[in-house]
């Protein structure tokens, strides 16, 4: 025992055969049982890695989605065709990829891998709620969002509420663009009661209301992404402001401004791309 | 000077765009999880409570004579045992309502520690190492689930738990020692080295496992040292062999 050679990690080195297991191998009498912790463990980990790799490809899709998206120049009307075209194959490659992991997430492993496909999800759920918003404009609901999914997958409400806040983020860009372009306001056409600022004005204070101590999945991100809810929604709101007070003075080319208050610093928190 | 008119809204309620039905019945999912939440704590606090008693039994391994050990350690400890062993009952009763694995982080710590407090004490009484099976039996709770969606051990729960009674037994070598067992090392030096043997089959990810399962060699090596210094003096019993 004394004369024992060492690694540097104190771990025996069994010198006359470095190539074959370590004695205590053979001899352990937990190989076996190890050996069926590690088939299942491998199993595990498999399955984990092709949720990872999934969830990563569904974002870089949605977000080429929601890119193509705010090329879109109206409210409320179907998506131009050029832009059609180019989201509509992203749409099937995401069902395409989800479909490939649906066997991985059934029966007791519908949560077990919530973390590892989470991302993905809220991505898609992103990109599906602006284009309908985009759309319809209107703000698709909890089942209609469960429904993009495809059969197998269950929606989380968290995914979706924190989808939703995401969206928050691109509906300020369409508008503010939209601004610049056409001098109003996204959805105030036609005597409509209601435009885009009020409706993220109300989605914004629905979003204020919820109570969500009792969510252990939303509370983590609730309140960074509420902040930058907030900012999303003031910049509009500013850019509303200064298009009705600077009219028709603005030259071609010119961009609401707004940043009207000494901009806070969430408003640079905004997802950009 | 032309300006566009002013864009007219009304009070934000009224949207047609945004239905509030999307948030109350959010509020609701979200209450909903809060009370299973609060269901599971009451039980798992139980637990944690009573894991604490037998935890404090088992630390006296480290200042009890091994021929005492039965009587001041262990039928206290089995005592403790069994009283976790019914909090189980109740908590997989109402656990086994729910997805399995959108609730389990709420006991993990504790299930985790109550499978090293029972692996501990069968060594203690046996120096055999109690299967994943056993525990499942002992707890009579299910193993290793792998399609039903119930309330069950996981063999990372299992294996977890090992490593925390590696540590425990290799914390046990010196402290047998000064309590006069000079026997005692060596079997633990055997159990922990065929145990780390068994570890090192495993595909370990960068994940809590890893980490906890890297930490028995230094366990090997403690226990190691101990066996070291008992051998050099001639101290070790003659009718023991090492592992």
């Amino acid at each position: 025992m004394a004369g024992t050679k060492r690694s540097h990690d104190g771990m025996e080195v069994n010198r006359p055969s470095s190539k074959s297991e370590p004695t205590s191998e053979q001899t352990s009498p937990f190989i076996p049982v190890f050996e069926f912790f590690r088939s299942e463990l491998d199993e595990h980990h498999d399955r984990r890695e092709r949720i990872i790799k999934v969830s990563r490809d569904v974002t870089a899709q949605s977000k080429k989605i929601i890119f193509a998206l705010q090329r879109v120049r109206e409210l409320g009307r179907p998506i131009q065709a050029s832009i059609s075209k180019q989201i509509t194959p992203m749409h099937s490659t995401i069902q395409d990829l989800l479909q490939t992991i649906v066997p991985d997430l059934q029966g007791i492993n519908a949560y077990r891998y919530r973390n590892n496909i989470t991302g993905g999800i809220q991505e898609f759920m992103e990109a599906v709620i602006f284009q309908h918003y985009l759309t319809t404009q209107r703000v698709m609901t909890f089942e209609e969002a469960a429904a993009q999914l495809p059969e197998g997958l269950t929606l989380t409400y968290e995914d979706y509420v924190l989808g939703l806040f995401d969206t928050t983020g691109e509906l300020m860009r369409f508008a503010i663009t939209y601004m610049a372009t056409n001098g109003r306001l996204p959805g105030s056409e036609m005597g409509s009661k209601s435009n885009i600022l009020t409706d993220m004005q109300l989605l914004r204070s629905e979003l204020e209301a919820l109570d969500v101590g009792g969510s252990y999945g939303l509370s983590k991100d609730f309140w960074q992404k509420l902040r930058t809810t907030r900012a999303s929604i003031e910049k509009v709101e500013n850019g509303v402001y200064s298009m009705i007070v600077r009219g028709k003075e603005r030259p071609k080319g010119w961009r609401p401004d707004v940043s009207l208050t000494d901009g806070p610093r969430e408003a640079d928190q905004v997802e950009s791309y | 000077m032309t300006t566009p008119a002013p864009i007219t809204t009304t009070t934000a309620s009224s949207s047609p765009h945004v239905d509030p039905a999307i948030f109350s019945s959010l509020q609701t999912k979200i209450d909903e999880e809060q009370a299973i939440r609060d269901e599971l704590r009451t039980h798992v606090d139980v637990l944690s409570k009573q894991g604490r008693l037998t935890q404090s039994i088992l630390s006296r391994i480290h200042n009890t004579p091994t021929d005492q050990l039965e009587a001041n350690v262990l039928t206290p400890c089995y005592d403790a045992l069994s009283e976790q062993t019914k909090t189980v009952k109740e908590l997989a009763e109402s656990a086994s309502k729910y997805p399995f694995y959108k609730w389990n982080s709420i006991w993990q710590r504790d299930i985790q520690t109550l499978i090293s407090s029972m692996q501990l004490c069968d060594w203690l009484k046996s120096g055999n190492l109690l299967t994943l099976e056993e525990v499942g039996q002992r707890l009579n709770v299910p193993v290793n689930l792998k399609s039903e969606d119930a309330f069950h051990i996981t063999v990372e729960d299992y294996l977890l738990a090992l490593t925390s009674t590696i540590e425990e037994l290799a914390r046990l070598a010196p402290n047998a020692v000064t309590l006069g067992d000079y026997a005692r090392p060596l079997q633990i030096s055997k159990f922990i080295k065929d145990v780390h043997a068994g570890f090192q089959l495993l595909n370990l990810k960068n994940d809590i496992l890893r980490r906890r399962a890297d930490g028995v060699k230094y366990s090997v090596k403690k226990v190691e040292d101990v066996v070291y210094d008992l051998s050099l003096r001639g101290l070790i019993p003659k009718n023991n062999e090492t592992g």
